[in-house]
């Protein structure tokens, strides 16, 4: 949707809600305006063709994209490079790009996008790839020692306090802010998400945030709806068979599927991933942790703001972290040794298991991926709440007029692309790195990112637009509960926010190991908490307490 | 030759020719030696003082201490030469090995040893500080650490059986079989895999819960829940059973090397005074092949004191901490948490745990060896 066409109907009171419901009810709503009417029903321009066409490579549902697929969509979104720069402007130039390359995703669709970019500028690019336990580590060592030896990053948000705070990236240019059009960005990700002192550093290319992914099938299936009426068990308030909305009833649901057939195989409910990933799996706590956690009355929820005393400890974490050890027996057996990775694209994508919260890679991978065999049976919500909230300023479980408490997890808040100081003594070099990241991070591309598996979510208002997915071939229902749990949690008034600290993967770390202990019944849930808590402690002292109470105090704009 | 090449060796120990350079050459030759260190420690202090911030004067790397000390390298060897003459020239042959040695070996041993005694985060504000003995005391009541030390005692007994297989293995392909040449590839072949590939193969694959083979034959054999990464104690004798896969051919190798190397007559000797299979192998084989088996065994101690990327890949350390190993423990502390004074200070000790009980194996064994045969 074209970004004019959105505010105009924001402003004409239409809820991005009612946006998602899909083409007829914007219709009906831009109803309410002539212009919105007449920018509805205006012919197709050049550059919906363009979205058109690259939502076409090499189509939904069939098979999932190769190099060759990268190159052309690269080649195809080639436009407003070059508006701004000559032919073989770069010769000569060289640069290095650092990013992951997880499950074949990332640097190498990046190598595939910047082929023709490469052949156009004349510029050329040299790559470190890293697997996403590798990242923290080699990033952080490259800022430690001062060796930063790579011209752009792909980089999370949370390494903002470390890179941008510490002098190390370049700013963006205003033509840069330009050619992405950075008012396209969702809300949650605008500044001061990749601003660090006022100064815009990130071209975002991705939005982040667990959402829960069901499979439809199994919540329809009339066998199961018989014997969970039959069940005399705890129903959490769940009295008809169907996709739990509170972290009590997948509880219940995933003790009540244990033992259970559906089709001819066992069928399980949650999954958990308990073996640590690089700090990474902590997020996965957090997701089953926020509704618990995190007040509406309260911005913060990891830490007290005054004084970054750990709230880890506190009953609500404790009651996720007891969630986990009691739902462990229920799930698959070796549940135990499964990590996030597991979870997602061999467990769940691959049929095992009936909920599962993740990024959005989960949704995007579930209908293009080869490996999926749950394309046409997942559905999507954001995470489930809780019947009570814990309230850290009074110390008391609340229950809330509105209902259960939901707070979605925007985990990571989403890669970027950042451009490093070092370009900046050499102009040529400076506009050529700008000028790849601001490639990598343009709308049109980013549409067919968010389309396809490629590591990234959508993150622009532009990609809430579900007649382009339709057309591309998906289908509606799917990709309309899709980019509903994924604007629905981007955009809740609730949202528990990353903090952007340095560091914050040493913390989660830490919490994993002691975790990992906890979940194989060597340390209750309250035992486990406390030495996460007293790690935490000790890593801030080590880090510096307050700077830290300052970063994450401007992290949670208090 | 003994007569002829003796005197050759001491004439110039005797001091003979250098007695004969002259007194000037000799002070040029301090000179310059005493130059360069003064200049190499010059450098040194500068830069010290420029990094601690106390001076403005200094260089943005320490490259320049490399090249000082490449200088001083040069300007040692040559003051060898002016101040001893073919003494100094012989000293040429060596002093290049043993700068290279103190430069990549002792120096970063040493700056390990001082990085353990600080309090390095990557991601402190503070940076770098000295905090003496802190992480030593730390890691001793450390729970992880002792955890992984006592999981690697198991580790290590573990090798005791990979030692009975290897042996029956190399016995095996010692006497005359079929296709004895394609076995002993074949069974070399675990040891050409890199650890990783394996854990990926069979840890991860083979021995995965829903789908692996493994778990589906386990299933048929009537275990019906076929977890093998689930259950500490399973979970440990997987990752044994994983980590000697891969190393069993070394040891097998060598044995087998010791194996062909015995000499027949021995053994038929033993034939012909009546000794049966069994009396052979124990009376004669075994004590022959110990020396050989010792060398063996010390080194996969030495390599399963090491063990890390197999667990690293398969299970993280997990369940609970049942598998890690020190290596696997100490590469999360220092990569996840980007905690550097305190993993060196556990890589460290850990460092003086092996020398101390390595040295004090090879003393056994040597003992042992020796009252056996």
């Amino acid at each position: 949707m074209r970004t004019g066409l959105y505010e105009q109907l924001i402003r004409a009171g239409a809820t991005r809600r009612d946006l998602l419901k899909g083409a007829a009810s914007m219709a009906a709503l831009s109803a309410a305006s002539s212009a919105g009417l007449g920018a509805l029903t205006r012919p197709a321009s050049a550059a919906d063709d363009l979205r058109a066409q690259i939502l076409q490579v090499p189509g939904v549902g069939k098979g999932q994209p190769t190099d060759a697929d990268f190159q052309k969509v690269g080649e195809m979104c080639l436009g407003a490079t070059k508006a701004s720069v000559k032919p073989g402007e770069f010769a000569g130039v060289e640069l290095t790009f650092m990013g992951l390359n997880n499950q074949n995703l990332h640097n190498v669709l990046y190598r595939g996008f910047l082929k023709a970019w490469e052949d156009y500028t004349g510029a050329k690019f040299n790559w470190i790839d890293l697997a996403q336990a590798d990242y923290n580590p080699r990033l952080q060592q490259a800022i430690a020692t001062g060796t930063v030896d790579f011209d752009v990053i792909e980089m999370g948000a949370p390494f903002e306090g470390d890179v941008c705070g510490k002098g190390l990236a370049s700013e963006m240019p205003d033509w840069v802010k330009k050619q992405i059009d950075m008012d396209d960005i969702v809300a949650y990700l605008k500044p001061p998400v990749g601003t660090w002192n006022g100064k815009q550093y990130r071209v975002t290319v991705d939005g982040d945030a667990h959402n829960f992914n069901y499979r439809t099938d199994v919540f329809s299936d009339s066998d199961l709806t018989a014997a969970w009426k039959a069940d005399s068990g705890d129903k959490a308030g769940l009295t008809e068979w169907g996709v739990p909305k509170t972290w009590q009833q997948v509880q219940a649901v995933t003790k009540f599927l244990k033992g259970k057939k559906f089709k001819g195989q066992d069928v399980y409910g949650y999954l958990d991933a308990p073996k640590p990933w690089g700090g990474f799996g902590f997020y996965f706590l957090g997701s089953r942790a926020s509704a618990y956690a995190k007040h509406p009355d309260d911005k913060a929820w990891l830490f007290d703001p005054d004084t970054m005393k750990p709230r880890v400890n506190n009953p609500a974490w404790v009651r996720a972290i007891q969630d986990v050890i009691d739902a462990l027996p229920f799930e698959p057996q070796d549940q135990i040794n499964a990590d996030p990775n597991q979870t997602c694209f061999s467990q769940f994508l691959g049929g095992t298991g009936s909920m599962l919260a993740w990024w959005g890679d989960a949704g995007s991978n579930a209908k293009t991926s080869d490996s999926s065999v749950v394309g046409d049976v997942t559905g999507f919500s954001i995470l489930p709440g809780s019947d009570d909230v814990y309230n850290s300023k009074t110390g008391k479980w609340d229950k809330l007029a509105s209902g259960p408490n939901y707070a979605p997890n925007c985990a990571y808040i989403g890669w970027g692309v950042y451009v490093m100081a070092r370009v900046d003594s050499d102009e040529k070099k400076k506009k050529a790195a700008w000028s790849a990241a601001a490639h990598l991070g343009g709308k049109d591309l980013s549409l067919w990112c968010a389309a396809y598996p490629s590591g990234f979510q959508p993150y622009r208002n532009s990609h809430f637009n579900i007649p382009e997915w339709v057309a591309a071939g998906y289908d509606e229902a799917f990709i309309t509960s899709y980019l509903k749990s994924e604007a629905d949690s981007y955009n809740h008034p609730n949202a528990a926010i990353e903090p952007r600290i340095p560091g914050i993967f040493q913390y989660y770390s830490a919490a994993e190991d002691i975790l990992a202990n906890t979940f194989a019944g060597k340390m209750k849930a309250q035992e486990g908490a406390d030495a996460i808590a007293a790690a935490w402690e000790k890593l801030t002292d080590q880090i510096g307490r307050e700077k830290q109470i300052e970063l994450y105090k401007a992290s949670l704009g208090l | 030759m003994a007569e002829q090449t003796l005197p050759t060796n001491e004439w110039p120990a005797n001091g003979g020719p250098a007695d004969l350079i002259a007194p000037g050459r000799k002070r040029l030759g301090f000179a310059l030696m005493a130059a360069a260190t003064l200049g190499l420690l010059a450098v040194i202090a500068l830069q010290i003082l420029y990094k601690s911030e106390v001076t403005t004067l200094g260089f943005e790397s320490w490259q320049p201490v490399v090249y000082a000390y490449v200088l001083w390298g040069v300007a040692l060897g040559a003051g060898q030469v002016l101040t001893r003459g073919e003494d100094g020239q012989r000293a040429l042959f060596l002093l290049p090995a043993l700068l290279f040695t103190i430069a990549m070996v002792i120096f970063p041993t040493l700056f390990g040893f001082y990085i353990a005694l600080t309090d390095w985060n990557l991601s402190s504000f503070a940076g770098r500080r000295f905090n003496g003995l802190d992480n030593f005391w730390q890691m001793l009541g450390d729970p992880y650490y002792r955890n992984a030390l006592f999981n690697m005692v198991l580790y290590v007994l573990a090798v005791a059986v990979e030692y009975v297989i290897a042996f029956g293995l190399a016995l095996l392909l010692n006497a005359q079989i079929r296709a004895r040449k394609f076995f002993r590839v074949v069974f070399l072949l675990p040891l050409m895999l890199s650890p990783v590939a394996v854990s990926w193969m069979i840890g991860k694959s083979l021995m995965e819960y829903r789908f692996g083979p493994a778990a589906t034959l386990a299933r048929h054999l009537g275990w019906d829940n076929p977890a093998f990464f689930s259950d500490p104690i399973i979970a440990r004798i997987a990752i044994m059973v994983l980590d000697a896969w891969t190393f069993i051919p070394f040891m097998m190798i060598m044995l087998l090397a010791g194996l062909q190397a015995m000499s027949r007559e021995v053994l038929e000797a033993a034939r012909v005074d009546g000794a049966n299979a069994w009396q052979t192998f124990w009376q004669v084989t075994f004590p022959l092949m110990l020396p050989v088996s010792v060398t063996a065994l010390i080194l996969r101690i030495i390599f399963k004191l090491k063990l890390a990327d197999i667990i690293i890949t398969v299970t993280s350390g997990g369940p609970g901490g049942a598998t890690d190993s020190v290596s696997s423990f100490i590469y999360r502390e220092y990569r996840d948490r980007s905690n550097v004074g305190y993993g060196t200070m556990l890589a460290m000790a850990y460092l003086v745990i092996i020398v101390v009980f390595v040295t004090w194996l090879l003393k056994f064994a040597n003992r042992f060896v020796r009252n056996v045969n």
